[in-house]
Order: C-alpha cells, then sequence, then structure tokens
C-alpha cells in the first residue's frame, strides 16, 4: 500500500476553511492541464499515488493517463466513489429512483448523465440495494478502465449512512466486489472511523483500509480523538490519515509530526496545489516515517 | 428505548434514519414511503416494517415518535396523523404548506404534552450557533442592516419530474431551500414587520421559481435582505452567508467561518477591537455519529433529549415553525403582487 497519497479537493474548489478560498482554487484548476501540471510536480517529488473522487471532470484526468503510458507506467490510483454533490443534485431533480437509473443505465460519461431521460423497461426498481450498488461502482469505475487501481473507496457520506443503516450485506458484497471484478482491495472513508472499523471486523472484512480525518486537534473525529488513538493502537485495519492539517488549524509540521507518530498508520493523503507544499510535506512526512526523500520509489516504501 | 418511524425516504429521511439508528436509546422499527423498491430494500437491509400508508404504520406500530421526511404537500397530514396517536413529531422544513395547517397543527398539540420540532438544521450548525451568542449578547450594538444569501448548483437544467418543481407540493426555491435563509433571519434577527420588493425569477424551472430577493423591514428602522438562487452553477454545494451591521461592529458568517469586527474593545469575552476571526475547525463540537454535518445529528439528538427529558424543544419547535411559515406567506404574497423583471410571468399565478 503506497505511503503518501495526494488527494484531489483542491482541484475541485474543496476547502474547508473558506468558501472564498475554494472558489479562487477551482478558478486556479478550471482548466485541466492545471490540475495535470500539479500531478506532474507530484510525480517529480516522488508521489505515485493519487486519491480521486469521481468528480466528473476526472475522466479528462484518466485521459490524460491514458493517452501518455509511458510517463504514468508506475501511476496508482485510489478512486473514492460516488462524488456526492453529483447523486445530491441528480436525487434532488429526478428523485432517488430516476437518479438511480440514470447513472446505471446511462453508459455515458458522468457529465452527461445529469440530462439524461431514461425510457423503456430498464429500472432499478425490480433490484435490490446490493445490486445497485454493484452497477453503480461498475458505472464509476469505468472512468478508471486501463488503469492501475490498487483499492476502491467508499466515499464518506455513503459509507457513513450505510453504517447508520448497519447494512452489512451491502459492505460485505461491496468487498466482494471490488476484489473480484477490479481485483482491488476494498476501501472506505469515514467521519465515524472506530464505529466503522468494528463494524468491518464484525462483518467479516479482514483488515480493511480505513481512511478518516486524523489530526491533533481532533475535527470531524467521531466521536472523540481518543476514541480514534485507541482504535489505531487495538484494531487489526490499515488505517490512512486525512485532514491532518484540520482545514488549517494546526501547523503543517505539528500536524506531520502527530500523525506519523500515531501507531500504525499505513499511508497519509494530503492536498496541496504548489511545488513548495508538495515538496515540503513529502519530505516531512518521510523524514518522520524514515522512508527516504523524494526517491522514484517513494512510493513503494511500505 | 424509545420506538421510531421514518415517513418519507428520501434525501433526508435516509440521513435521519441513520443517525437516529445509531442512537443509543432508540429502536427505529418502521419505515414509510410510496416507492416499492425502498421498501423492499428497507425490509431488507434495514430489519423494519415497511408500509405504504403511514395512517397503517401509526396505527399499528405503536410508535413513540415519528420523523416526517416527506414532501412538504404531506407534512401536514402526517403530522397530524402522529398527534392523534400521541406520537412526538419531528417535520422537515419548512414545516407546512401554509400557516393556516401550522395553526391547526399547533391546536392539536394543545394540552398533548409531546415534543415537536422542525427541521431547520442551521439553527444547530456551530457557526450559526455562534452568531446566535453574538446577536444576543448585543455585542455588534443595534442592528443595522443584515443580508442572508443562499446560493446553490440545486437545480441546473430545466428539470420538472420530481415534486420540488411542483408549487402545490411545497416546490420551488422558496419553500425547498430559501425557507432555511428566511429560518435564519426569524431565529437570528426576529421576523420582520413588512416585506417589501420580492422579486421571483425563473432560470430553469417552468412552474417554481429558482431565485428570489426581498426585503424586510423592522419598525426600529432596522433592514435585511434575503437573496437566495438554487441555480447558480458557481457555488460547489448549498452555501448559506450572513452578514450583519451594528452601531458597534459587524458579523460575516458562512458554514466554514465566522469574522468579526469591533469598532472599540467589546464586552464579551475571547474577541478584541478589530477584526476577529473564527473557524469551523476551531469551535466544533463533536457529535456521536456523523452523517453530512455535526447540526444533522445535533438537532436529532436534541428532539430525542426533549422526548427522554420531558421537556419541550425550545430551540426549533413548530411555533418557530410557523413562524418561518408566516414570513414565508409574506414574501410569497409580496412577490406574487408584482412581476418579475425579467418579463416573465410571476410565478404566483
Amino acid at each position: 500500500m503506497d505511503r503518501i497519497i495526494l488527494g484531489d479537493n483542491q482541484f475541485f474548489g474543496i476547502n474547508h476553511m473558506s468558501e472564498e478560498k475554494g472558489r479562487s482554487l477551482a478558478m486556479r484548476f478550471r482548466d485541466t492541464e492545471a490540475i495535470i501540471r500539479v500531478i506532474d510536480i507530484a510525480y517529480a517529488c516522488g508521489i505515485r499515488a493519487f486519491m480521486f473522487n469521481t468528480h466528473d471532470r476526472v475522466e479528462e484526468i484518466c485521459d490524460h493517463f491514458r493517452a501518455n503510458p509511458g510517463r504514468y507506467a508506475d501511476l496508482r490510483i485510489y478512486p473514492s466513489m460516488p462524488y456526492a454533490h453529483k447523486y445530491a443534485n441528480a436525487i434532488h431533480e429526478k428523485g432517488l429512483v430516476g437518479a438511480l437509473n440514470a447513472f446505471v443505465f446511462s453508459g455515458r460519461s458522468v457529465r452527461q448523465v445529469a440530462t439524461t431521460v431514461i425510457r423503456g423497461g430498464r429500472t432499478v426498481i425490480n433490484k435490490n440495494m446490493v445490486e445497485v450498488m454493484k452497477l453503480l461502482v461498475d458505472a464509476e469505475m469505468r472512468i478508471f478502465r486501463g488503469l492501475t487501481v490498487p483499492a476502491v473507496f467508499l466515499q464518506n457520506i455513503v459509507t457513513d449512512l450505510l453504517l447508520g443503516f448497519g447494512a452489512r450485506e451491502v459492505f460485505v458484497e461491496f468487498a466482494r466486489h471490488v476484489k473480484r471484478t477490479y481485483g482491488a482491495d476494498p476501501a472506505f472513508n469515514t467521519m465515524n472511523m472506530p464505529a466503522l472499523v468494528d463494524f468491518l471486523l464484525a462483518s467479516g472484512i479482514e483488515n480493511p483500509i480505513v481512511c478518516s480525518s486524523i489530526n491533533k486537534t481532533g475535527f470531524l473525529m467521531t466521536p472523540s480523538r481518543h476514541a480514534y488513538e485507541r482504535a489505531l493502537a487495538q484494531k487489526p485495519f490499515r488505517p490512512m490519515a486525512m485532514s491532518i492539517l484540520a482545514s488549517g488549524a494546526i501547523s503543517p509540521k505539528e500536524a506531520v509530526e502527530y500523525v506519523c507518530h500515531l501507531p500504525n498508520v499505513r499511508a497519509i493523503v494530503f492536498g496541496a496545489s504548489s511545488e513548495e507544499h508538495i515538496a515540503q510535506t513529502v519530505e516531512m512526512i518521510s523524514s518522520n516515517w524514515n522512508i527516504g526523500v523524494s526517491t522514484r520509489k517513494l512510493a513503494d516504501a511500505s | 428505548m424509545l420506538r421510531g418511524g421514518v415517513v418519507g425516504f428520501g434525501r433526508m429521511g435516509i440521513t435521519h434514519f441513520s443517525i437516529l439508528n445509531t442512537h443509543p436509546s432508540v429502536e427505529l422499527v418502521a419505515v414509510c414511503d410510496s416507492s416499492g423498491f425502498v421498501l423492499k430494500n428497507a425490509i431488507q437491509h434495514l430489519g423494519v416494517k415497511a408500509f405504504r400508508s403511514f395512517d397503517k404504520m401509526l396505527g399499528t406500530m405503536g410508535l413513540d415518535f415519528v420523523i416526517v421526511a416527506t414532501p412538504t404537500a404531506m407534512h401536514a397530514d402526517v403530522t397530524e396523523c402522529a398527534i392523534s396517536h400521541n406520537a412526538h413529531v419531528f417535520v422537515e422544513k419548512p414545516m407546512t404548506l401554509n400557516p393556516e395547517q401550522g395553526e391547526r397543527l399547533l391546536e392539536l398539540l394543545k394540552g398533548k404534552n409531546l415534543v415537536h420540532q422542525v427541521g431547520y438544521a442551521i439553527r444547530f450548525h456551530d457557526v450559526f450557533l455562534k452568531v446566535k451568542s453574538l446577536l444576543d449578547s448585543g455585542a455588534i450594538g443595534e442592528l443595522l442592516t443584515f443580508t442572508v444569501e443562499m446560493n446553490g448548483p440545486v437545480v441546473l437544467h430545466d428539470a420538472r419530474g420530481s415534486w420540488r418543481f411542483k408549487k402545490t407540493e411545497g416546490g420551488g426555491c422558496l419553500y425547498d431551500f430559501a425557507s432555511h435563509g428566511v429560518d435564519l433571519v426569524s431565529y437570528l434577527v426576529g421576523p420582520p414587520d413588512d416585506v417589501v420588493g420580492t422579486v421571483f425569477n425563473r432560470i430553469h424551472s417552468a412552474s417554481v421559481e429558482d431565485a428570489i430577493s426581498s426585503t424586510f423591514l423592522y419598525r426600529n428602522g432596522a433592514r435585511g435582505n434575503l437573496l437566495a438562487n438554487w441555480s447558480d452553477p458557481s457555488y460547489r454545494k448549498p452555501s448559506c452567508r450572513f452578514e450583519a451591521l451594528g452601531r458597534k461592529g459587524k458579523i460575516i458568517a458562512d458554514f466554514y467561518t465566522y469574522k468579526v469586527l469591533f469598532h472599540e474593545a467589546p464586552e464579551v469575552a475571547g474577541y478584541s477591537e478589530g477584526w476577529n476571526e473564527g473557524y469551523l475547525a476551531d469551535i466544533a463540537e463533536p457529535v456521536r455519529f456523523y452523517v453530512r454535518g455535526f447540526q444533522f445529528t445535533r438537532q436529532l439528538d436534541y428532539f430525542i433529549d426533549c422526548i427522554l427529558e420531558q421537556k419541550a424543544c425550545e430551540t426549533c419547535s413548530f411555533e418557530a415553525g410557523l413562524c418561518t411559515d408566516m414570513i414565508i406567506r409574506r414574501i410569497r404574497t409580496d412577490g406574487d403582487s408584482r412581476r418579475s423583471h425579467n418579463g416573465q410571468n410571476h410565478t404566483g399565478r
């Protein structure tokens, strides 16, 4: 498993500190080329692993990877699906079943889906939640066809909704489907890490990859930082840390030191868009974890 | 253990179910929806009884409380049924289609000792709780002007399939989206004495408004403006911004940040003269289970606490819901009395 992964929030105007900052990022990255430039900078810093939410612009980025197979031969993508707002808006416009129909049966790019009206007898109505989940995963995975995908993440809103439901079978079948169909590890983003880990282990999903906010201020660590630290120390799973800066509440040095010295954290996902920040963060994590600085094999150092 | 049921299993219904299903004092036992797909999966994956009829659900399940998350047009009927079965009720916003329905519900609640709450979740948002306490403390002095802006990329295509595009069902930007902003005015400042200058615009929708602007006047001379647009693609997700100017300072707040300006050293602790800035990440109080935002868990846990402790809901009761519905009615009436500025027929006819 890759130890340092570049996230994609910054590319899509997502900033949990300021809507204004988010908007200025969205402006900066309005061209896919600007995103590719940052990816190439990350590459030069030794990063080979990238997490992408299934935002409708990710397809264009993946087209670029596919068009340059030599350059990105050792690239590894960790998709997180679904991109929630895409679904939320579609549900608003079409209702739950209408939106699911559009996503599952359109066979088109996600950008076109929102304007697609499905006619005829094909509908999710006769299917159960597990079948629909598999169809949605397949629809989203089309974006990443032909690329190396070590693990597939269930996005946190969906993970946490299903966790609240106690929908054990959906988690188990998601894990099985991702493994069987894509040869990838099942993985989960969550805001409720301790509860999710217990639930996954009790469901027989062994050594799961679980990505959650882990930061010194306890921001978005439900129910508490203490519960997270206990789970990290005691539970058999592969923890991945995100939001380590708590949206800017902590200095990068302090943030990295805190996370790197917690037991068992296997990987850090971070967002940055300048060469200076990416290089600095890679350097800080590498030296704290003692995994060598910016070598081309850095991402394999696990 | 409190036995509960959810009526309406759409976007908010599933969120409420997920949050309450993890509550240690709650057992969710029933779901009611019109979709066969939803009902089949509710039985299979959630282990609850599924109903097409809320009447039957309430009549047979012996529920302590009900969550009403149907299209707005059904809120009054479902809530009335819940009250008649002595169930505590949490109803999604806006409370009802019109104030007459709300008044009737309050009438039915008289002498019942039932907890009633409306789902204006922003009242439970960390940043807006902070704004509320600042305003209530009088820290920025007499309020002169304020603005509530709500924008989002909710409706970006010509769409008409869902109830949200039918005025008779409680669709449209005013009821379905801007009601949060209207309620925020009621919560933070209080109901206006007059509503003027309302304009409805259509952008994509055929029979409901997509954007609203309206002016609120107060007897003491204060003025507020509501600007709402659910068809603005420049926003990544729904956003809410509040700005208030007082004689002693200013507050600017959204879901992530708040900024407070004091012209002189303020009397409230923790602030100094000049600009003060705070972030959600610094002030967010943890919840026991998180789905989509702290405020969603906080409002439901408050509702359950009120039932368990046999106390009335103070933060967002049906009285508060009715007050907001009355402001919505005044905006609707004011806006329908003039043509929209882009020359379309206004949406009121």
